[in-house]
This record gives structure tokens, sequence and C-alpha cells, in this order.
């Protein structure tokens, strides 16, 4: 049975709707009214729905949990891979601060003694297994890079191009036992040949029975014919030790590099010499100590008590 | 009696719509969630007369419109609910196959929870209000009528026995 309709309640309904097309009519003028009554319910509402927001967090978190289990393992699984891929980036960036610094000093050192050098990255360390001390290098004959090219670090000598590819080279690191280079002290222009042992220390033999050298004194790369295996003037280490030895013919000494061979990342290939000796223009210089702060106290006795 | 009946739903209502705002309001449900809001209003015009269904909507609306989450002008809602809580208990008062079985209250409540926010699309695209897109709109309406229909058998019961009390019948849902 349907509702009769009595006038009433027509009357009534007509008069609810044109209320409510009135509300609407002025809302749309934009009456102040209006708007202060919204305002003032949501003034009234806030506090509980802070109170409610507060209570129900807890329950909030579950629900939103449950309800998008699958959307928050794919957000942890995403957030997951993209942190591991932001540490690798950081390693990188590390690996990539560092492989500039190195980059910028061989620059620097080639760009003084006036060296046409190609850059290279390691890429590989050689095997301690075959009793050798080398690297490979990103780099090969498509670079230009021969036989017997001199090798730089950020320091000084590094090593010298042993065997080449189309892609990559490997070098014979100054540490290398069969490593040989003729050295010239910087200044007194003595000469030796320095032999490397496997570490960062070498072996120096003077040629001269008359020269003597002394710890500090900083060698540098004598050259070669044509400039290979080696050019002239790069820095290769300084003397930590002096043997005097009687029945030695000439002097002897332990040299330690400049360079650093346990962290070589960029290195570059002397592809052209300076057509002048550098000489000793890319002799370091020598560190200047930090001074230390020394401080003096002065202690004077108090007078004693006189009765 | 009137005055009985309106100084006992107001409470009611204002609690109802508190619990709206304070508490369902903060769960972002899949589908676009419920309003319990409404399903009570709608549970309470299904069982009234036309007349007091009326005056709910126009209650419930006018509630609905103060809320800050209203987009639209003030009086939107209002004439909504006027027309839908009108409207429901129009076409199943008298019929105890409608307002006296629980069955068919949940049936017209879902239905006119849909025909409400159809009806709310289409006043909003007269008043220049945006709503989102279609896909997105749809997908609201559908969830929003599965709520309503999950959820409206759970409260029926707890909404019939109130309005009971209020107006002194003697059927329960």
């Amino acid at each position: 049975m349907r509702y009769g309709g009595e006038g009433r309640t027509r009357l009534l309904l007509i008069i609810l709707i044109v209320t409510a097309l009135f509300l609407i009519t002025l809302d749309l003028r934009g009456v102040a009214v209006l708007d202060g009554a919204r305002q003032g319910t949501q003034t009234i509402l806030s506090p509980f729905q802070r109170a409610g927001n507060y209570i129900l967090t807890p329950v909030k978190n579950f629900v939103n949990d449950v309800t998008h289990l699958g959307r928050t393992r794919n957000q942890i699984e995403k957030l997951r891979a993209d942190n591991a891929k932001l540490k690798a980036d950081l390693i990188n960036r590390k690996n990539a601060d560092a492989q500039l610094k190195q980059l910028e000093s061989i620059l620097d050192l080639a760009g003084t003694a006036g060296y046409k050098v190609v850059n290279a990255k390691v890429i590989s360390q050689g095997s301690s297994q075959s009793f050798s001390q080398t690297v490979t290098i990103d780099i090969g004959s498509n670079a230009g890079i021969k036989k017997n090219m001199t090798v730089l670090s950020q320091t000084g000598i590094a090593g010298v191009v042993k065997d080449v590819f189309p892609t990559t080279a490997l070098v014979m690191l100054a540490t290398d036992p069969s490593f040989k280079i003729g050295v010239r002290i910087a200044g007194t222009q003595q000469i030796g040949i320095l032999s490397g042992r496997g570490s960062r220390s070498g072996s120096l033999q003077l040629l001269d029975n008359l020269t003597t050298v002394k710890v500090g004194d900083v060698l540098l790369a004598r050259g070669s014919v044509a400039n290979r295996p080696f050019v002239p003037g790069v820095p290769v280490g300084y003397v930590t030790a002096v043997d005097n030895s009687a029945g030695e013919i000439a002097q002897s000494g332990t040299v330690r590099y400049y360079t650093n061979f346990g962290g070589l990342g960029v290195l570059a290939v002397v592809v052209a010499a300076s057509s002048t000796n550098p000489g000793d223009a890319l002799v370091p210089p020598k560190p200047t100590p930090t001074p230390i702060p020394t401080v003096t106290v002065y202690v004077t006795p108090s007078p004693s008590p006189t009765e | 009696m009137l005055t009985r009946q309106i100084s006992l739903s107001a409470p009611i209502f204002l609690f109802i719509f508190l619990f709206q705002e304070a508490i369902v309001n903060q769960f972002k449900l899949p589908g676009g969630g419920f309003s319990l809001f409404v399903i009570f209003a709608l549970v309470w015009a299904v069982i009234s007369t036309p007349e007091i269904a009326a005056l709910t909507g126009f209650g419930a609306g006018i509630l609905m419109d103060m809320s800050g989450g209203a987009s639209g002008p003030v009086g939107q809602w209002t004439l909504i609910m006027i027309i839908i809580c009108y409207g429901v208990s129009f076409l199943g008062y008298g019929d105890e196959n409608i307002n006296g079985n629980p069955i068919g209250v949940v049936f017209f409540v879902v239905v006119a929870s849909l025909f409400t926010a159809v009806l709310f699309l289409a006043s909003s695209a007269l008043l220049g209000v945006t709503t989102g897109s279609f896909g997105q709109t749809l997908l609201t309406l559908l969830g929003n009528s599965l709520w309503t229909l999950v959820l409206t058998p759970i409260v029926l019961p707890v909404f019939s026995f109130m309005h009971n009390f209020v107006f002194e019948t003697r059927t329960v849902l």
C-alpha cells in the first residue's frame, strides 16, 4: 500500500525543498552566514576529529596495512630496491669523487710537464698468484696505447704498459720485482737504477761510486730513448734509507714510491712526452709540518703565611 | 508527540554524525568507503512515515552540508537527502514487504544510497563542482554500494531499535 500523501506532508516537502534551494542560492551568492555556520561546525568537530585520530591511529595503521597488504609489500620491496640503488649510487659517487681527485692531480702533473696523456680507469687488479704486480686499465690500442708507455698516477710514476689489447692494457706496476727504471736525484742529477721489490719500497742502486745519496733525496725518471718506456722528469719517490756498506762499489738505498699502489683508481698513459725535458719541475713540494702550539705555564709559589 | 520525537531523534542524529566525522572518516577504506550517517538516515527514512522521512532528510542533509568535507554549496546535501528520504519512505510506506522486512529495508537502503550518490554527482555537475574522473567516480559508486550492502544488515537492528525507542512502534527489525 502506497502512502496516501496528505496535503500536510506535501506542503512540508515543498517547504523543505524550497528551503534547501534557498540555502543553495544563498551559498552560491556568497552569504557569509552560511560559511560561518560551516566553519563553526568544523570548529566544534575538530577536537573530536583530533581525538578520534589520536585514538584510532594504531587501528588505522592496522586496517591500512590489511587493506593494502599487497600494495604495502610492493612498496616495501620498491623502497628496499630504491635504498639499495641509492647506496650503490652513494658508493659510486664516493668512488667517482676519489677518481676525480686522482684525475685532477694526474692532469696537473702531466700539464706541468707538458705530457700528452690518455686517462684510464683501473678495471682489474692483477692476481698476486703470478707474483707480479699488474693492473688492467680500460683503454688499449684503440685509444692509441702502445707497449712500453709510461703510466702515471696522481703523484708520480705508476708503471709501464706491459701488454696492449684493443680495449684494455696491462700495466706493470713500479712495485713489480721485474720493474726497473733509470732515475736521477733531483738537484744533484746523480743517476741510478731503481728496482721494484713487491712493495711500496724500491731498491736504488747508484751508478757512480763517487756520488752520494742521502735520506730525503727525490728521485725523478731519467727518461728513455724516444721516451719509451719512460718519459723524463716523472717523480718516482724519495730516499728513505741509505746503505753505506764498505763492500759496495756504489751507494745503494731504499726508496719509497710517491704512488700509493693500494688505491689506484685512475691512471694516465703518456702517449707523447714534451719536446723539452721538464727537469726538476715536477718535484713535489715537501710537506710542511703543522706547527704544534706550546703552552708555557709559570708557577709562582704564594708567600707563606706569617704569624 | 512530535516534540518528543524530535528531541530524542536530534541527539541520536548528532551522535551518529559525530561518530561519522570523528571515527569513520579516519579510515581510508578501499572503494571510497562508506557513510554510516547516510545509511542511518536512509534506514530511519525507510521505516518512517514520509513526513518524518522528509524531516529526517532535511536534518541529515543540513548536518552533512555543515561538514567540513562537503564540497558543494550549503543546501546541496539537504536537497538530495530530502528527495531521497521522502522517496524511499513514500515508495515503501505501508508495504510490509519493504519496511517490515529486513531484506527489503537493506535493498531499499542500498538502492537509495546509490541514488543519493548519483543525485549528488548530477547536482554537482549542475552546480559546477568538480567530482573527479569517470572511472574513479564509477569505482566510488560501486564501492560505496557494496559497503552499504555489507554494513546495513549489521547496523540495521541497532538503528531499528533506536527508531522503535523514539517512535514507540512495536515492530523491531
